[in-house]
């Protein structure tokens, strides 16, 4: 009892911990920027295809294949920004239209995925995962506690960032007020671009990190960006450390759920969570009450 | 050989204009950013196909497939109707998320992913509508029957009253009126007709499965809405027209599946792009997506 108690609590934090890294990127956005950017999953979806075209298919050395991922994610998202919302923002368009076509982008990179490398899923296999660790009677495979620990060190050096760094500084004050930090010299175009930079960097390390687990699939970033709102709107969708805490309890909760459920319907327990906190706590756990949502 | 292709297409297109006005009056008139409608497509035709299946007579199975996706639509308004914008979106999305989760591990009801084959073509008292010719001529009857009512809906004071929540919910608040309700409602009538083309599609295809009712399916819908205008009947009509047709010439370059589908999609999503940023209003469209 206290073995599978154990198993699913890990499972949970495993799961959370990509929710987080999904929810992380995607709050950051959210947070500057004003909308649902919802093609960051498809973001994670080219990238981690990326990742396979350099590794399987090309043969690079890992430890550069993941890197020039990065690259390739913030650089994408970047892109994105300047082609297609910028002139709609400078259009004065609603955070509705630019979700829209946030949608629209998610099948374009979904549809591009399929065109170039089909629908039969694909694997990474850098890590091998045939020989799982135990701890204390759960187990553990080694490419799960490099998901733990690359996701816990990427938080904390986000965190610090944001607390410290002049740009991560300047895009609080953003998400804090655009118009005040417009006033005191702070250009909001550029912290747009840079909250897409970073954003889109975190990614990219979630597309490293989810390939070394699970088989990638061209529809992977519309799930993957499912989990990762809802694990925003538990948390606190502005509010990037509430975003990672919500998408833990998200992952936990959903993975202790299967206790109850069958494994299909691990969809349908985030859901449920998700409408509780709309219908109790819409600003999420660690989020101030505002009147505008 | 033309005269079969030439009635599936009208078949199609006349089942894409129920669920695009359907979608019309939650999204256009009631301002509501629903993105799950496709999930009450999807509950219409496994519900009239699991009825049509054990013989159950067509016209009670479309009415209950109209009533069962029309209780959703209410059950989503429940924690939905106070939220706006993004979080709607997102939320509706979620939940035809759910409902293709029930589709695919549901098996002892809906067989999962093998889907539900065989689904018989309608017998209205005596009358074999089993023909695509005769089929055409119900569908017709059934898209006449939803632009009436849904015509009449939007235009009644109950229309106008939806309109006015959509425009300025608080100053159509102040006004008396009830928005939750009106709001929750409009959900209610959408979801119900999104409900009969879902039976509708069901029993024209005879076999569905959950890859029907996915996330990818709502794009072509959605685009047809925005494309015609919101709160615009008239440019969904002409919207559906087009957006059914475009794709039309792709089958015949010799594409293979596997190609035509991508493709397929990447065109929707470009226009989609496309015109929310040249003509976000559509063609005849009377206000913003906001």
């Amino acid at each position: 009892m206290t073995n599978v108690f154990l198993q699913l609590l890990i499972n949970g934090i495993i799961a959370g911990a990509i929710y987080a890294l999904v929810a992380s990127g995607f709050s950051l956005i959210y947070s500057t920027n004003k909308f649902v950017h919802f093609a960051h999953g498809g973001v994670i979806a080219l990238s981690a295809y990326f990742l396979f075209w350099l590794f399987s298919k090309l043969g690079l050395n890992f430890y550069l294949s993941a890197p020039l991922t990065i690259l390739f994610s913030s650089l994408l998202g970047y892109t994105l920004n300047k082609i297609f919302y910028r002139p709609l923002r400078a259009k004065k368009s609603s955070s509705s239209v630019l979700l829209v076509v946030s949608i629209a982008l998610l099948i374009l990179l979904e549809s591009l995925v399929l065109l170039f490398f089909g629908a039969d899923v694909k694997i990474i296999n850098f890590i091998k995962n045939n020989q799982g660790v135990e701890f204390f009677g759960a187990i553990i495979t080694p490419s799960q506690i490099a998901i733990i620990l690359v996701s816990v060190i990427l938080f904390f050096a986000l965190f610090v960032f944001m607390k410290k760094s002049k740009i991560g500084k300047a895009m609080r004050a953003v998400a804090d007020n655009r118009d005040v930090a417009e006033i005191v010299g702070i250009s909001s175009e550029k912290i747009y671009s840079w909250s897409f930079i970073i954003g889109s960097a975190i990614a990219g390390c979630a597309a490293i990190l989810i390939s070394l687990e699970q088989n990638i699939t061209p529809t992977m970033g519309t799930n993957l960006m499912i989990k990762g709102f809802t694990g925003a709107i538990i948390g606190s969708i502005t509010n990037v450390p509430g975003a990672i805490l919500g998408s833990f309890l998200l992952g936990i909760v959903e993975n202790f759920g299967i206790w109850f459920m069958p494994s299909g319907y691990k969809d349908a327990i985030a859901f449920i969570l998700l409408f509780i906190f709309l219908l109790f706590r819409p600003q999420g756990i660690l989020g101030i009450k505002n009147n505008q949502k | 050989m033309i005269d079969a292709y030439f009635i599936h297409l009208l078949i199609l297109i006349g089942i894409y204009l129920i669920l695009a006005m359907s979608l019309q009056l939650s999204l256009g008139y009631s301002g509501l950013l629903n993105l799950g409608h496709i999930a009450f497509f999807g509950i219409g035709a496994y519900v009239s196909a699991i009825l049509s299946l054990s013989g159950v007579p067509f016209l009670i199975s479309i009415l209950v497939a109209g009533i069962i996706s029309g209780f959703f639509g209410w059950l989503l308004s429940l924690p939905t109707s106070r939220l706006k914008g993004d979080y709607l979106a997102l939320t509706t999305l979620g939940f035809s998320f759910v409902v293709y989760a029930i589709f695919l591990n549901w098996v002892e009801i809906t067989k999962g992913p093998f889907g539900l084959p065989g689904i018989p073509r309608p017998n209205i008292f005596g009358i074999d509508f089993s023909s695509n010719t005769f089929f055409l001529i119900l569908v017709v009857i059934f898209v006449l029957i939803s632009y009436f009512f849904i015509h009449r809906i939007c235009n009644s004071q109950f229309g106008k009253a939806l309109e006015a929540t959509r425009d300025d919910e608080l100053a159509a608040k102040s006004l008396g009126k009830h928005t939750l309700k009106l709001k929750s409602i409009s959900l209610v009538v959408s979801a119900f007709f999104a409900g009969i083309a879902g039976c509708l599609f069901a029993s024209y295809i005879t076999f569905i499965d959950p890859s029907s009712f996915t996330f990818i399916n709502l794009i072509p819908i959605l685009l047809i809405v925005i494309i015609g205008g919101l709160a615009s009947l008239r440019g969904t009509i002409l919207a559906t027209i087009i957006i059914v047709l475009l794709p039309e010439p792709l089958r015949f370059i010799g594409l293979p599946s596997s190609i035509l589908g991508p493709i397929r999609q990447i065109v929707f999503a470009l226009m989609l792009i496309l015109i929310m940023y040249f003509k976000p209003r559509g063609f005849f469209g009377k206000v913003d997506l906001e």
